[in-house]
């Protein structure tokens, strides 16, 4: 089998967050960066694929800055064949169509047979990659997979509803999976692959051809919404905290009217 | 007349005396050295270890915990029998080999006599007291073993065998004694230099001369059979211990103690980190399991045991044991449990008491290594997110790296960054950096500091965690990785000291660090502050205050800081009450071994108990000198419900309160 997992490198969510000087995005100073947190359970999932069949090779893409590589081997440490790095230093500009446009222009003569991905990105979180390479590459998407099986060529995923609810859904190669949390708990790394890892094929490439696509929106600001309304810690003895939180609740509320 | 014996009286000194003698000693002899041989076969399957460097102190370390039996001495009762069980038939032993060599080899050879006059009545009034005392001391050890049965005390074959042939042994001396005293010393001036003999004697002297001489016969050969096989059973049986102890003695560790082996990491050839097998290990822990006399002094310290877990230090070392000697390709990691490795603290209560000078913390990181390096295991997924934090972020709370150095933007205090020319760095750690409740004691130190014109730097945002915690879970990459961008941000500065208010940073900066190369002084926050108050440059208020004090395991057993931290108790007006517990018996806060970061889920909590310790002695505040010992007792308070009644708090702190 031959599978491609796609990840992005994003910051940290515990970061100190500052505006950039265009307004339009954060700035990348003072920043932790790791991989987004639904592509390590795409990556985990792969790997657990290839445990399972033996036969299949795992490609993982990643776009951005040369600092994106770190990340990159972590998934190559976590079981990944080979990685291939598109160097952009544009890519956190980028909107989700250029992106996905790009991996579909790498992957579009590489015969995957699955291509996994996270269903949304921690930063940007628009969601749209996976199903858009699956677009352009004319090939189905499942999104928000919860739960996979792989069984003599026949998928079976289950995905995360509204409301809780789950929908069991068969597929069959080729196919896009996009991975939400639940699907699998990521491994460790271990030293040996770590190891590994460092000796695995790194291949860098310019921005593949974008089939014409080009920037179609454009982010006009970035901004933290204002603080309306915080929550209140009442502190102090606990007779005194009931008295005040009676008193919160008549004056604020209706719930002891 | 001449005070002396007859050697052989009775017995006779000829061929066929001599010859059964030294054939049957041969045998017993051949036994005991096929028998070490077999058992240097298995020490021989683990990695190769140095242990013969710094000749004059293992030499020293022997005579003193074999000859003083300094570490057995250490807990009363059963030490103290043991130690004065020990003397008593050491001196036997000399008797005997003082005996041989007249009656075999001076006297035969040369015609030498020795065992005469004044030294023949000391001889003679010597033995026979360390022979009652050997048979008091033993009786002693054997009620406590088999009638007061002491919780925990394993009770084996071996046991039994010991104490009925060492008890055999002892007494058909004394009933030879008095046999042949009946018949040659009684109403002699001599008989007054073997009283207890002279008790035998009397009891036995109206069997007559021939009845007496037929049973002295008879017992002497019982007797020297029994020592023969005494000898023989030696690497057989846990008499095994008198080499084996002895040797560890020798062979122990000598430090820095705590201080872990680092593992070359460079090596491309390694392709296994850690133990999960016997072969993983190195000699000295399939020794150690040898060594190891099941005293249970470890086990009754350790915390994790004490609170219910799965962890025995002693079982562990025996379970190493079993495995070497009847199940060598048995998985280790199997055989002791994943909750038993996890629950260590490396508080190194253990190792300390141990009398035996086993080495059980570094074991059970090497079973970790093997877990976490070879596997990707850890005790929690939270654990293993703190790992994923500290690779991103440098500190297993996940918070930012960036605002590492936020709380201190307030006190005037720069980043080296800003300006490196400071009188010391303090190495602030992770939990002062970014816990709320630590952060009151990094602000207290530097107060402190500054009260006493110390001119302090920090690393700020590019402080990271020291990868302690890391290591001591087992993740030795992790924590080489911290360890190496650490000692390159600090060097880069060219700073002459370091200051730490976390024991854990100290201990492993100012030891495991000596590994890669890095010898900048470090002080713990204790120490450097009692030498500002002693120098005069701090001055504090007395104001009488009434607490408790507890030492942290790392700046204790692993670093015996006892008496700096006290100092400061006492200059702030503490009036300090001691926990039962106290000092090397300090009972750990749970929090050490990289446990802060793994959920305690198994039995009771550690600290509620070590909390409930404190409340016992009705102070009002307990003291201690470490981040996660803090934490984990501010957490105890409420679990304990003694919030109200006892306020935890750093040394630290009840200083910069009395400026």
């Amino acid at each position: 089998m031959n599978i491609l997992i796609c990840i992005k490198q994003v910051p940290d969510m515990e970061s100190k967050f500052k505006i950039n000087a265009e307004k339009n995005w954060y700035d990348r100073t003072d920043l932790a960066w790791r991989m987004n947190e639904y592509d390590e359970y795409a990556v985990e999932q792969a790997v657990r694929l290839k445990e399972q069949v033996g036969a299949a090779d795992l490609t993982v893409l990643c776009i951005g800055p040369d600092q994106v590589k770190e990340t990159m081997k972590k998934a190559l440490a976590m079981g990944c064949d080979r990685g291939v790095h598109i160097a952009d230093n544009d890519a956190h500009k980028r909107e989700p169509l250029e992106i996905a446009s790009m991996i579909a222009g790498f992957a579009k003569d590489k015969n995957f047979d699955i291509v996994f991905t996270g269903m949304q990105s921690q930063d940007r979180g628009s969601a749209q990659v996976g199903v858009m390479i699956a677009e352009l590459l004319a090939i189905p998407a499942v999104t928000t997979i919860v739960d996979f099986t792989f069984d003599n060529g026949a998928i079976h995923v289950k995905r995360e509803l509204e409301g809780g609810g789950r929908a069991l859904v068969k597929a069959t190669t080729p196919v896009v999976l996009t991975c939400q949390l639940g699907l699998n708990t990521p491994r460790y790394p271990t030293l040996p692959n770590i190891m590994k890892a460092k000796k695995k094929e790194l291949l860098t490439l310019a921005v593949p051809d974008m089939g014409g696509i080009g920037a179609c929106q454009e982010t006009a600001a970035f901004y933290f919404p204002e603080r309306k309304g915080s929550g209140l810690v009442l502190e102090g003895e606990l007779p005194d905290m009931a008295e005040k939180l009676i008193h919160l609740l008549k004056e604020k509320t209706g719930v002891l009217a | 007349m001449e005070f002396t014996r007859e050697i052989y009286w009775n017995v006779g000194h000829g061929f066929t005396t001599l010859a059964p003698m030294y054939g049957l000693l041969l045998v017993a002899v051949a036994i005991f050295v096929l028998g070490c041989l077999k058992r240097i076969k298995v020490y021989r399957l683990g990695q190769p270890l140095e242990r013969t460097d710094q000749l004059g102190k293992r030499i020293k370390n022997l005579l003193d915990n074999v000859c003083l039996q300094t570490k057995v001495f250490r807990v009363p009762g059963a030490g103290t029998a043991h130690a004065l069980f020990f003397w008593s038939f050491f001196l036997l032993f000399i008797g005997t080999t003082l005996i041989v060599a007249q009656a075999d080899f001076s006297d035969l050879l040369f015609g030498v006599k020795f065992l005469k006059g004044t030294f023949y009545k000391l001889f003679s009034v010597i033995l026979d007291l360390a022979g009652l005392l050997s048979i008091a001391m033993l009786s002693g050890l054997l009620v406590r073993r088999y009638l007061i049965r002491p919780e925990g005390l394993l009770t084996k074959r071996d046991d039994a065998l010991m104490h009925g042939l060492l008890f055999a042994i002892l007494i058909t001396g004394f009933l030879i004694e008095g046999a042949r005293m009946a018949v040659t010393e009684l109403n002699t001036p001599l008989a007054a230099w073997s009283p207890v003999g002279l008790v035998v004697a009397n009891i036995l002297s109206g069997l007559g001369e021939a009845g007496l001489r037929t049973l002295h016969t008879g017992l002497w050969w019982f007797h020297l059979l029994l020592a023969l096989v005494f000898i023989a059973i030696i690497p057989f049986t846990k008499f095994r211990h008198i080499l084996t102890t002895s040797a560890n003695s020798f062979l122990a560790d000598l430090g820095p103690t705590g201080k872990l082996t680092t593992v070359n990491l460079e090596d491309e050839t390694t392709e296994r980190f850690g133990a999960s097998e016997l072969t993983d290990l190195r000699w000295k822990d399939i020794f150690d399991a040898d060594a190891c006399t099941l005293c249970k002094r470890c086990q009754d310290r350790c915390p994790a045991f004490a609170t219910g877990k799965p962890l025995s230090p002693m079982l562990l070392v025996n379970q190493i044991g079993e495995t070497a000697f009847n199940n060598p390709k048995a998985n280790l990691i199997d055989t002791i449990g994943r909750e038993a490795i996890w629950a260590c603290t490396t508080c190194r209560a253990c190792q300390d008491i141990c009398p035996a000078s086993i080495e059980h913390v570094d074991k059970i990181i090497n079973l970790r290594r093997n877990l976490v390096l070879m596997e990707g295991e850890f005790p929690g997924e939270e654990v293993m997110t703190a790992m994923e934090q500290a690779e991103v972020n440098g500190n297993p709370l996940g918070m930012g790296y960036a605002s590492r150095g936020d709380w201190a933007e307030t006190l005037g205090i720069k980043s080296l960054a800003e300006d490196s020319d400071v009188d010391v760095l303090y190495f602030v750690g992770c939990y002062a950096s970014f816990d709320k409740r630590n952060i009151a004691v990094a602000k207290s130190f530097i107060t402190l500091c500054q009260a006493a014109g110390v001119k302090v730097g920090i690393l700020g945002k590019e402080e990271k965690c020291c990868g302690e915690p890391m290591r001591k879970m087992g993740n030795e990459y992790l924590y080489q990785t911290l360890a190496m961008e650490t000692i390159e941000t600090i060097k880069g500065y060219g700073i002459k000291k370091i200051v730490t208010t976390c024991p854990h940073c100290f201990n492993t900066i100012a030891k495991d660090y000596r590994d890669f190369d890095f010898a900048i002084e470090v002080e713990p926050h204790p120490v450097f502050l009692d030498r500002l108050i002693s120098d005069g440059k701090l001055q504090i208020k007395t104001d009488t205050f009434s607490c408790t004090y507890h030492d942290s395991c790392y700046l204790g057993r692993h670093n015996d800081l006892y008496d700096a931290p006290r100092n400061l108790i006492r200059a702030a007006g503490g009036q300090l009450t001691e926990m039962a517990k106290t000092r090397d018996q300090a009972f750990c806060c749970s929090a050490g071994g990289g446990r802060i970061m793994a959920e305690e889920s198994i039995g009771e909590r550690i600290n509620i108990k070590r909390v409930q310790m404190a409340a016992a002695t009705g102070a009002e505040q307990l003291l201690s000198n470490c981040p996660f010992c803090l934490t984990m007792f501010e957490d105890g308070v409420k679990g304990a419900d003694v919030e109200a009644q006892l306020r935890p708090k750093d040394i630290a702190e009840i200083l910069a309160e009395r400026l």
